[in-house]
C-alpha cells in the first residue's frame, strides 16, 4: 500500500498535520519513535504550565496577606505536583491518539528512517518495516542545544547538568539551582523552582533577559523575579561546568557559583540528524530544513513543518505550519505568515506579545505611534494585583493605522493575546477597533484603553 | 423646457447603439458643444455633443446598455422641470430590475468620513465609483462593495466584481484598502484568507517560489467578455470560411521598379504638394487597374448569379485597438495616385479614431490586406463575402535571378492571394497574378496607361 502522506514525528506539526490531511481523506501514516505529542505535550509547554500553577497556587497561599487572607503550614510537596503533571500529560496522549483514530491515521511506533524515494514515492522505514509514501511531511522537532562548554557532557552523564527534560522530572527540589540562559525555558523553571525552594541564579549572556521581548517588559519582569529572591547575572558567559559548580565571566573577571543542579536553557536545535534525510538530498540552511512559504522544501512532495524548519520553535506555529503544509497538499494554496504569531511567558506575571517591539519596528524604518499604559487602568487588574506593576503597549503603523505589536506583562496576559492576532491578522483600522465591545471588568480592556490613547 | 438626448441613427444598417461611457452625471450643468457620452456601433464609436445648455435632469441608459437608435437617453433642461413625458416605455434589453431612470456612474453615497488621523491618504471611498447595478446587488447581499476589486472602465465597480466578491470574500484589509484603490500594481494577497494586507503594499512582488507551486486560488485563466467587433468579425470570419470554395496562391514580383518610384516620388512630396503615397498605395492602385481585366475578381458571388462590377471598390484592412475593421476606397480605379492615397489615408485614420461611418465600412468589391510590414513572407487572407477575391501584400524578401549569365540580387515583394473557386477556376486567378506581376515590375508604364 502506498500512503497518501507519511507524518514522520507526532509532536503538534506531524500530529495536527495527520489529523487535518486525514480528515480531508487522505490515507496518512503518522510515524513517532517516542509519545504522542511530542515534546510540546510530554516535555514542554504542557508540563511545564501544570508545574507552574501548582507554584502560583502556593504563592497564594502563602503570600495573600494583603488581600486579607493568611494560611499556615501551607506544604508543596513536589513529588505530588510531578505526579500530577505525568497524569495530566498521559490524559492529553490519549486525546491525541483518540484524534488520530477518528481521522482515520495510521499510527506507527519507532524510528522512522528515510530510505529515499524512486516512482512509487518515498520510503520510511520503521523497525524493519518499509513504508510507502506519495508525501513526506518533516516534523521531528528540536532537541536542547548543548553549547560545547567543558564539564558540560559529564555533569549530564552524573545528572549534575539538566536539560528542560530532566528538569520537570526531578524526584526532589535541589537547594540551589543555577540556570544557564535566561529565555522562556529558563525563567519558567527559574519561576516554578523559586517557588518550590530553590536558590536560584539565572546567568545570561545578553544584557537582558527573555530574548527578543520588548526591553521595558524583560526589565519588569526581572525586577518582580528579584523581589521573589531570584538572583540574575547579566552579561556572563559560561566557561566550564564543574562537579559542583559553574564558572563564568563576568567583567573579563572569572567567578564561581555553587550549584546543586545546573539547567542548560541556552535554546533549541532541530532535529535534522539520524533518519535518513540526506537520503532525499533535502536542502538545509543553519542546521535547519529550509522550506518556503508554503511548507515545501526544495524536493518536490517534501514538506517540513515546526521546530525542524528553525523559523519560530512555538507549538502554535507550529500547527499553522502544518496547517499550511497539508493545505497545499490538497491543492488549496495557503501561505505561512509569522507577523501575528504571539509569544508568551507563563511566569508569575505572565508576558504575552505580538509583532513588532519598539526596537525590530525602528530597525525595519517603520513609523509608528505608541501607547504605553499602566495595566493599573484596568479596575480588574487593580482588583486582583496588589502592587502590580504590569503594563500594555500597543504599536500602530503611523501610515495605515493599523496595529503592528503588542506587548504586555500582567496576568491573564497569555489569554488576552490571541485578539490582538485578529487585529493584527485582519490589519483592523484604530478607528473600527475603537467600536469592539470589550467585557468589564476584564483585563482585556487595558488593550481598548491604549487603542484610545493612540 | 426640457429637451431629450436622442442617440443618433450612424449609418442605414445600424439598428442598436451601445453607450460606452458618459462624460457627464446627472446634476451636471452642460452647455451645448460639450461631450455627454460616447458609444459605438458594430464597427465604430462616436461622441454625442450637447445641443442644448442646461442641467443634465435625467439618463435613462447606463453605460454599457445596448440602445436603440432614436430613443431618448437623457433629458437636459431646468432643474425641476416635468420629464415624465420622455421616459422610455419600454426598455430594448430584458431586464428584471425596473427602472431605466436610474443614475449613471455616481459617487459612492456612504463614504467613509476621513478621521484627521487618516487624512492624507490619496484616496478615500468616496472616490470609488460604482455602477447602480453593482451597487444594488451589493446592498441585496449586504456587501461592503468598497472591498470589490474595480474592473470596469476607468477603475469603476461593475456588477461581476460584485459578484467576485461574493464569491471570494473581501480581499483587501481595511488598513491597505485606501492605498489598494490607489495602486495600480497587480498586487497578490499574502494575508489571511488571501487578502491583500499593508505589508503587500509595501512589497509588490510576491516572494519568488523556490518550487512551482499549484495555485487554487489563483485562477489559471480570465473570461473576458468579447467587444461587440470581435464578435462581428468572428461571425464574418467563420461565414467566410464555411461558405466558400476559397484557396491561396503564393507569388511575389521585382519591386525595384516601384520602390524606386517610392522614392522618387518622397523626394518631391513637398515640392508637387503630394500625399505621402506609401508603397501599399502604389500596389492598390495597380491592383484596382489590373481588375479591370479580370472582373470575376472584382465581383459579388450571389446564390445564382455572379454580379460583376464596373469599378473598383477597394476595401483596405486596417488593424485597430478594436480590432480588424475594412473601410471602402469607392472608385479606386478612377482615382489618380495621389487621390487614392488622400482617400485610403483618411479612411485608415477614421477608423482608427473610431469615427468612421459604418456605411464607408460596406460596398467593397475586392480587398486588399498588408501584413507585409509585420514581416510576413505568405498568408492564406480570408475572403470578405459575397466578394470573390482578396490581395494579401507580403514583406520584402530578396531574391537571385540570372541576368546574362549573372547571378544578381533584387527585392521580391510577395503576393498572396485568395479567391473563391465556386467563382473562378485557378489559371484565371493565376493570370490575375501574372498580370498584376507585370504592372508593378512595370509601374511607369501602367501609370501611362
Amino acid at each position: 500500500m502506498i500512503y497518501d502522506l507519511i507524518v514522520l514525528g507526532g509532536g503538534p506539526a506531524g500530529y495536527l498535520a495527520a489529523e487535518r490531511a486525514g480528515k480531508a481523506g487522505l490515507n496518512t501514516l503518522l510515524i513517532e519513535k517516542a509519545s504522542l505529542g511530542g515534546v510540546c505535550l510530554n516535555e514542554g509547554c504542557i508540563p511545564s504550565k501544570t508545574l507552574l500553577h501548582s507554584a502560583k497556587i502556593y504563592d497564594y497561599a502563602r503570600f495573600s496577606s494583603a488581600y486579607g487572607v493568611t494560611a499556615e503550614n501551607v506544604v508543596f510537596n513536589h513529588k505530588k505536583v510531578i505526579a500530577r503533571k505525568n497524569k495530566v500529560v498521559k490524559i492529553l496522549v490519549s486525546g491525541v491518539r483518540n484524534k488520530m483514530r477518528a481521522s482515520n491515521v495510521t499510527v506507527v511506533e519507532g524510528h522512522g528512517h528515510i530510505l529515499g524515494r524512486d516512482a512509487n514515492g518515498i520510503q520510511v522505514e520503521v523497525e524493519n518495516k518499509v513504508y510507502q509514501g506519495h508525501r513526506l511531511l518533516i516534523a521531528t522537532g528540536s532537541t536542547p542545544l548543548l553549547p560545547p562548554i567543558p564539564g558540560v557532557e559529564e555533569g549530564l552523564k552524573s545528572g549534575f547538568v539538566l536539560t528542560s527534560r530532566e528538569i520537570l522530572d526531578l524526584p526532589e527540589v535541589p537547594d540551589s539551582l543555577v540556570i544557564i540562559g535566561g529565555g522562556v525555558i529558563g525563567l519558567e523553571m527559574a519561576s516554578y523552582y523559586n517557588s518550590a525552594g530553590s536558590k536560584v541564579t539565572i546567568i545570561e549572556m545578553q544584557d537582558q533577559i527573555a530574548g527578543e521581548v520588548d526591553t521595558q517588559i524583560a526589565n519588569i519582569l526581572m525586577k518582580n523575579y528579584q523581589k521573589n529572591g531570584i538572583t540574575f547575572q547579566l552579561n556572563s558567559k559560561v566557561t566550564e561546568i564543574l562537579s559542583d559548580g559553574v564558572t563564568y565571566e563576568y567583567n573579563g573577571k572569572r567567578e564561581t557559583i555553587k550549584a546543586d543542579k545546573v539547567l542548560m536553557s541556552v535554546g533549541r536545535k532541530p532535529a535534522v540528524n539520524g533518519f535518513g534525510l540526506e537520503n532525499l538530498g533535502v536542502e538545509l540552511e543553519h542546521g535547519a530544513i529550509k522550506t518556503d512559504e508554503y511548507g515545501k522544501t526544495n524536493i518536490p512532495e517534501v514538506y517540513a513543518a515546526g521546530d525542524v524548519n528553525g523559523k519560530y520553535l512555538l507549538a502554535h506555529a507550529a500547527y499553522r505550519e502544518a496547517e499550511v503544509c497539508v493545505n497545499n497538499m490538497l491543492g488549496n494554496k495557503d501561505l505561512m505568515r509569522y507577523h501575528a504569531v504571539p509569544s508568551v511567558i507563563y511566569t508569575n506575571p505572565e508576558v504575552a506579545s505580538i509583532g513588532e517591539t519598539e526596537q525590530s519596528a525602528a530597525a525595519k524604518g517603520i513609523e509608528f505611534e505608541k501607547a504605553n499604559l499602566s495595566m493599573r487602568y484596568s479596575g480588574r487588574y487593580l482588583a486582583e494585583n496588589e502592587g502590580g506593576d504590569g503594563i500594555c503597549k500597543v504599536l500602530v503603523d503611523k501610515k495605515y493605522r493599523h496595529i503592528i505589536g503588542v506587548h504586555m506583562i500582567g496576568n491573564y496576559a497569555s489569554e488576552i493575546i490571541y485578539g490582538a492576532s485578529i487585529l493584527m491578522e485582519t490589519e483592523m483600522k484604530i478607528d473600527d477597533i475603537q467600536e469592539i465591545v470589550f467585557p468589564h471588568p476584564t483585563v482585556s480592556e487595558i488593550l481598548r484603553e491604549a487603542i484610545f490613547e493612540i | 423646457m426640457a429637451t431629450p438626448i436622442i442617440m443618433p441613427r450612424q449609418g442605414q444598417s445600424v439598428e442598436t447603439c451601445i453607450i460606452t461611457e458618459w462624460h457627464k452625471k446627472k446634476g451636471d450643468s452642460v452647455e451645448i458643444g460639450d461631450v455627454l457620452f460616447s458609444y459605438e456601433t458594430d464597427k465604430a464609436s462616436f461622441e454625442e455633443e450637447a445641443k442644448a445648455a442646461g442641467t443634465l435632469l435625467e439618463i435613462f441608459y447606463e453605460a454599457d446598455e445596448e440602445v436603440p437608435v432614436l430613443t431618448t437617453v437623457a433629458v437636459i433642461g431646468e432643474v425641476g422641470e416635468d420629464i415624465s413625458e420622455f421616459l422610455p416605455s419600454t426598455t430594448v434589453t430584458e431586464e428584471t430590475t425596473p427602472p431605466p431612470a436610474a443614475e449613471s456612474t455616481e459617487i459612492a453615497d456612504t463614504p467613509i468620513e476621513p478621521t484627521p488621523a487618516s487624512q492624507g491618504q490619496p484616496r478615500t471611498s468616496s472616490e470609488i465609483r460604482i455602477s447602480p447595478r453593482a451597487r444594488n446587488l451589493a446592498k441585496k447581499h449586504k456587501l461592503d462593495y468598497r472591498y470589490a476589486t474595480p474592473t470596469g472602465p476607468e477603475g469603476r465597480i461593475i456588477e461581476r466584481d460584485i459578484q467576485s466578491l461574493l464569491e471570494a470574500g473581501p480581499k483587501v484589509t481595511s488598513a491597505a484598502m485606501a492605498d489598494y484603490f490607489a495602486s495600480d500594481q497587480p498586487l497578490t494577497g499574502t494575508g489571511l484568507g488571501g487578502r491583500i494586507t499593508t505589508s503587500d503594499l509595501r512589497q509588490p512582488l510576491p516572494p519568488a517560489n523556490t518550487v512551482p507551486t499549484q495555485t487554487s486560488s489563483v485562477p489559471d485563466y480570465v473570461d473576458v467578455k468579447l467587444p461587440n467587433i470581435r464578435k462581428v468579425i468572428a461571425k464574418a470570419m467563420h461565414h467566410s470560411l464555411s461558405s466558400t470554395a476559397q484557396l491561396t496562391l503564393n507569388t511575389s514580383f521585382d519591386a525595384t521598379e516601384i520602390l524606386a518610384y517610392r522614392q522618387k516620388l518622397k523626394a518631391k512630396q513637398n515640392e508637387l504638394g503630394l500625399e505621402n503615397i506609401t508603397l501599399n498605395d502604389l500596389i492598390i492602385y495597380a491592383t484596382a487597374r489590373t481588375l479591370l481585366k479580370h472582373n470575376e475578381l472584382n465581383a459579388h458571388y450571389l446564390d445564382d448569379t455572379l454580379r460583376v462590377f464596373n469599378n473598383v471598390h477597394m476595401g483596405v484592412a486596417v488593424d485597430t485597438e478594436r480590432g480588424l475593421m475594412v473601410p471602402t476606397v469607392f472608385y479606386a480605379d478612377l482615382l489618380s495616385l495621389n487621390q487614392l492615397a488622400e482617400n485610403t489615408k483618411r479612411a485608415i485614420a477614421a477608423c482608427q479614431a473610431g469615427s468612421i461611418n459604418p456605411d464607408e465600412l460596406q460596398g467593397g468589391t475586392f480587398t486588399i490586406t498588408n501584413l507585409g510590414t509585420l514581416g510576413i513572407e505568405s498568408f492564406t487572407p480570408v475572403l470578405n463575402p459575397p466578394q470573390t477575391g482578396i490581395l494579401g501584400v507580403c514583406n520584402i524578401e530578396y531574391k537571385i535571378k540570372l541576368v546574362d549569365g549573372e547571378y544578381v540580387h533584387y527585392p521580391a515583394m510577395g503576393l498572396s492571394l485568395t479567391f473563391d473557386h465556386r467563382a473562378l477556376d485557378g489559371a484565371p486567378a493565376a493570370r490575375f497574378l501574372k498580370d498584376l506581376v507585370t504592372n508593378l515590375e512595370n509601374f511607369s508604364v501602367l501609370l501611362a496607361m
